[in-house]
């Protein structure tokens, strides 16, 4: 089963997305938001083979280039996304 | 047949109330027989180490409820490998410990995830 995984802190102040990373299985992927969007700056993300994803308007608010191993999706897109995958899994 | 649901539970026993309230969804999800699992990743793992004392700091105990996970029919309870070896701490003798391989395929095996 596929796992959309949702990281909304940055993973600068955090390890939220470190240990995503460390769990996360191969067909699953990562949303970012809020300021988990900072997590297209740490240099283990392109490097695990996990699809990545990012919200368009977190990029926009921060000025964060859109990196080619990620894609930016809008509010209808990540209800898709969380869809299209088995389940959901929130690191609050 | 109710969907399986595992908890992972990352935060340190007095850090707030995520600790607590992740022992609590457990518990009540075992008294209603639900197949239900929990996790200690990452800081979550402080809430396993013997002989704390909540009193010190004003808290309620954790570990009545930690004890409890048995008698409500909680077997499927596991500690992160890395969480307790960055830590520093032994293994618990109240959890399975996994490493990130045997954590990626617990998640895919329950039907929802739950972090706090």
């Amino acid at each position: 089963m596929s796992t959309l995984h949702v990281v909304s802190h940055s993973p600068f102040a955090d390890s939220r997305l470190d240990s995503c990373l460390r769990v996360c299985g191969s067909a699953d992927a990562i949303l970012l938001c809020g300021d988990g969007a900072y997590g297209l700056h740490n240099p283990a993300l392109p490097t695990k083979g996990v699809k990545v994803f990012v919200l368009a308007e977190e990029l926009q608010a921060r000025n964060l280039p859109l990196p080619d191993w990620a894609d930016s999706v809008d509010y209808p897109g990540f209800v898709q996304l969380s869809i299209d995958y088995d389940k959901v899994n929130s690191w609050l | 047949m109710a969907k399986s649901l595992l908890v992972i539970s990352r935060q340190a026993p007095w850090s707030g109330p995520s600790a607590r309230e992740a022992l609590d969804i457990v518990l009540a999800g075992g008294a209603f027989d639900l197949p239900i699992g929990l996790l200690f990743l990452d800081d979550g793992v402080f809430q396993l180490a013997p002989q704390q004392d909540a009193k010190a700091v004003q808290q309620k105990d954790l570990s009545a409820n930690l004890q409890a996970l048995g008698l409500f029919g909680i077997d499927d309870v596991f500690a992160c490998r890395h969480s307790l070896a960055e830590r520093g701490l032994a293994s618990p003798a109240s959890a399975q410990t996994l490493d990130s391989a045997d954590i990626c395929k617990l998640i895919d095996r329950y039907d929802q995830v739950m972090t706090l």
